[in-house]
């Protein structure tokens, strides 16, 4: 039953409150957010403003008051319907790039021959033929966060969540990602969510922005990025068009950023 | 071994519960005579003889002279054992020379050596001093060693750049930077040396815990093995809680 | 492959650097023998003591009680080791578990294991089962500890991953938390292998007839000191051998934790 005017994931007054030394502290207030399928959505704001908690409840692991749906159905729990891509890559270190990949297709009782082919094939995909057999421990931070990326796209998750996924790269490595990204996007079109603070990050890979508020979060601005992409990295980031959203997304989250500064 | 802390939590009725239970057993059990009273004496019966000995001075005199004993190898191990480690450290060849012994000692279980001291300074509290020093030193020569060798060169730059000697920075950037880890190998050494005490002093006599201790045993006196073996528990919990606390206290900058 | 046999004479050359002390220390050790510093009943000369060293292996005698000494301390390794995993899970999954085993558990850690010796000589005689009840109890808190932080420490976003990709709640114990608790496992199981011996052999020297522990304890009382140093040095090699067997053991099975880190455990630098 596909209804294509039903958006892919709908959050709706979702609240969360955690339990810390100094009492309870509200993570998120009240936050609303529609994303349709094949959207690529980023959420930029201050750290500590909630985002990565937001993408935790879409992603099940955490409960929360308010509504998170999918498809029609509300969210119980993980599933293999939302990929999940972290900042620390949260790779298995006990297992080898290969099985890391495969992880997800034994779970799913997908057939050996064909769970093979999938792998092969991701390997290649992120160009890592001939380290299969490498350890986590043996690979740098862009190795391990391709692995990551390869293992969420094994299963092929309808969502992708990805939690600041480049935070912990170099800038030179972070760009090649996210051309990466954006490359797979472009092809899979895939349904993501991205929550990063890198304001020209959000707007080199996503067709919308979200910029949420300090703590506790909320969608405070939205932001349309309708960009020709097409061209370069080059000649994209140097545009006019490009830096013209840029500058209006950044100041926005700048505000929010120094609001922050101020609840300190 | 681990950080972990099993005493950290927060009151837990079911802890309490658990251990009434076990005494309440214990006593049950006795008293029905699951087995005879000379293997299981009723937690009262042991109560009582503890009640005795503390008030005949026997507990008083035995626990002061193991304690002693152990208390005494611990310092000489600390003190000796943070002196190699720093030594093997600094200079390579006081390095390479221990580094075979302490490798084959630190395996190695140290109440094997046992006779070798009773052989050369007898039974009485000397040989044991020395064998809970004997025991408690390769931890504690480890851990100096290894925490000396990691002091972040980070550290010992900022201080250079601010003008540190080399005396200066000795004592007050890598010796600092060591206590966390010696304090923690000190906290290992501590149920170590109890242990060898009493062990020593089970194999070997010469009065204090483990001497009556055996003796009781010998003698099926079994109310004071069981009353011993309180005792034993309840001064490696004192113990280790006033190790824990002091680390609290003076060791708080260091803490995960 | 030419550089093989290179290798081989480097890596030789480094091992002998190494034992070199140990070399010097024989050779010190004789010369105050044989300068007679010290007398010869308190320490026999390192001859003295080789000799007795063959003559205990030929005649078969220390065979026989190594065996015995051994037998004790791995079965009760085995069985201190498996309880102490499995009691360190049950710890980690089920805070009910955990509020009613803690006393429990964190008193034997202050009691001494030795001190229960004589209550097991009591109970089970002069014998084997007092010594394997005896270092059963050492072992087990040690691997009770160590699982049970390994198994607490997962990180988070480990568990979170294995969901998404679709493991289910069973799955996850034996598939994350058991996996990632290996590392700590192995570091309790170190501990507890030296404490099998210090029990096996005190439970010897205090409430056995056989075993190495008693044999020495034996020489010594019947004033053979050459035969007392031998059985001791005998000890040591054997006690000093299965640590490193087992850290071999370790360095393949955890080949993909993080490289060095059980090479720093390790003392040398």
């Amino acid at each position: 039953m596909l209804d294509l005017d039903r958006p892919k994931i709908e959050i709706r007054g979702v609240s969360k409150t955690y339990a810390s030394e100094r009492g309870p502290v509200l993570a998120l207030r009240g936050t609303d957010l529609t994303v349709n399928e094949g959207e690529f959505v980023s959420i930029v704001g201050p750290s500590g403003c909630g985002k990565s908690t937001l993408l935790y409840v879409v992603g099940g692991f955490l409960a929360a008051d308010g509504d998170v749906i999918i498809d029609g159905s509300a969210v119980k729990g993980p599933g293999t319907d939302r990929g999940v891509v972290f900042q620390e890559y949260a790779l298995f270190p006990w297992l080898t790039v290969h099985d890391n990949i495969r992880y997800g297709l034994e779970r799913q009782r997908v057939a050996a021959s064909e769970r093979d082919k999938i792998v092969d094939r991701l390997v290649n995909v992120i160009g890592l033929s001939g380290f299969e057999n490498r350890y986590p421990r043996e690979l740098s931070g862009g190795m391990k966060q391709r692995v990551a990326i390869a293992r969420t796209l094994a299963c092929d998750p309808a969502i992708l969540l990805l939690d600041e996924p480049f935070g912990a790269l170099d800038a030179q490595t972070r760009e090649i990602m996210q051309d990466e990204l954006l490359r797979i996007w472009l092809e899979t079109r895939k349904t993501v969510l991205l929550v990063t603070h890198d304001v020209t990050e959000a707007v080199y890979l996503s067709n919308r922005i979200c910029v949420m508020s300090a703590r506790p979060g909320q969608i405070i601005e939205e932001f349309v990025v309708a960009l020709d992409r097409s061209c370069s990295r080059e000649e994209l980031v140097i545009s006019e068009p490009f830096n013209s959203i840029r500058n209006k997304v950044w100041l926005s989250a700048r505000r929010q950023a120094l609001a922050a500064g101020k609840q300190e | 071994m681990s950080q972990l802390d099993l005493r950290a939590s927060p009151f837990a009725w079911r802890s309490v519960v658990s251990v009434l239970c076990f005494v309440a057993f214990w006593e049950i059990a006795a008293r029905s005579h699951v087995a005879p009273a000379i293997l299981l004496p009723p937690f009262s019966i042991v109560a009582e003889q503890l009640w005795y000995s503390t008030f005949d001075g026997t507990l008083a005199a035995d626990l002061s002279l193991s304690l002693g004993r152990a208390i005494c190898g611990l310092i000489l191990a600390t003190v000796g054992g943070v002196i190699l480690g720093l030594l093997m450290a600094r200079n390579r060849a006081i390095e390479w020379l221990a580094d075979p012994l302490v490798a084959l000692g630190f395996p190695s279980p140290k109440i094997a050596f046992l006779p070798i001291f009773i052989l050369w300074f007898g039974i009485e509290s000397v040989s044991k001093i020395l064998l809970v020093a004997f025991a408690c030193i390769f931890p504690v020569i480890i851990g100096t060693f290894s925490a000396a060798r990691a002091v972040s060169q980070l550290f010992i730059w900022s201080a250079l750049s601010l003008g540190s000697g080399r005396l200066s920075l000795f004592l007050h950037v890598i010796l600092p930077a060591c206590y966390p880890r010696i304090f923690t190998t000190f906290r290992i050494a501590v149920p170590v040396a109890l242990i060898t005490t009493f062990t020593a002093e089970m194999v070997a006599g010469g009065g204090g815990m483990g001497g009556t201790l055996i003796y009781s045993q010998r003698f099926f006196e079994s109310p004071t093995v069981f009353a011993y073996i309180v005792v034993m528990l309840v001064i490696g919990l004192m113990l280790d809680s006033a190790v824990r606390r002091f680390q609290h206290r003076f060791l708080r900058w260091a803490e995960e | 492959m030419t550089h093989f046999p290179g290798k081989l004479l480097l890596s030789a050359t480094r091992w002998m650097v190494r034992i070199a002390p140990l070399i010097l220390f024989g050779l010190v050790w004789h010369l105050v023998c044989s300068a007679q510093l010290v007398n010869k009943d308190f320490l026999p000369s390192p001859l003295a003591v080789a000799a007795a060293f063959v003559d205990l292996f030929s005649s078969g005698e220390i065979a026989t009680n190594l065996t015995i000494t051994l037998f004790r301390a791995a079965v009760g390794l085995l069985l201190g080791a498996g309880c102490g995993v499995w009691i360190g899970v049950m710890m980690a999954r089920s805070r009910h578990f955990r509020e009613y085993v803690t006393p429990i558990v964190g008193g034997t850690y202050s009691l001494p294991k030795s001190a229960l010796i004589p209550l097991f000589a009591l109970w089970f005689g002069i014998g084997n089962l007092t010594a394997i009840a005896a270092v059963f109890l050492a072992c087990l808190l040690p691997m009770v500890v160590n699982t049970y932080h390994g198994v607490l420490t997962t990180p988070k976003v480990l568990v979170w991953s294995a969901e998404a990709l679709g493991t289910r709640e069973r799955e996850l114990w034996p598939r994350v938390f058991i996996r990632n608790a290996l590392p700590d496992i192995f570091t309790g199981l170190r501990i507890a292998l030296g404490f099998s011996f210090v029990l096996a052999i005190s439970a010897e020297m205090i409430a056995s007839t056989n075993g190495i522990g008693k044999l020495i304890f034996m020489y010594g009382e019947n004033g053979t000191y050459d035969y007392m140093f031998a059985a001791i040095c005998c000890v040591v090699i054997v006690a000093f051998f299965s640590d490193r067997a087992l850290l071999v053991v370790t360095r393949r099975v955890l080949v993909w934790h993080e490289s060095g880190a059980f090479e720093r455990e390790r003392r040398r630098p």
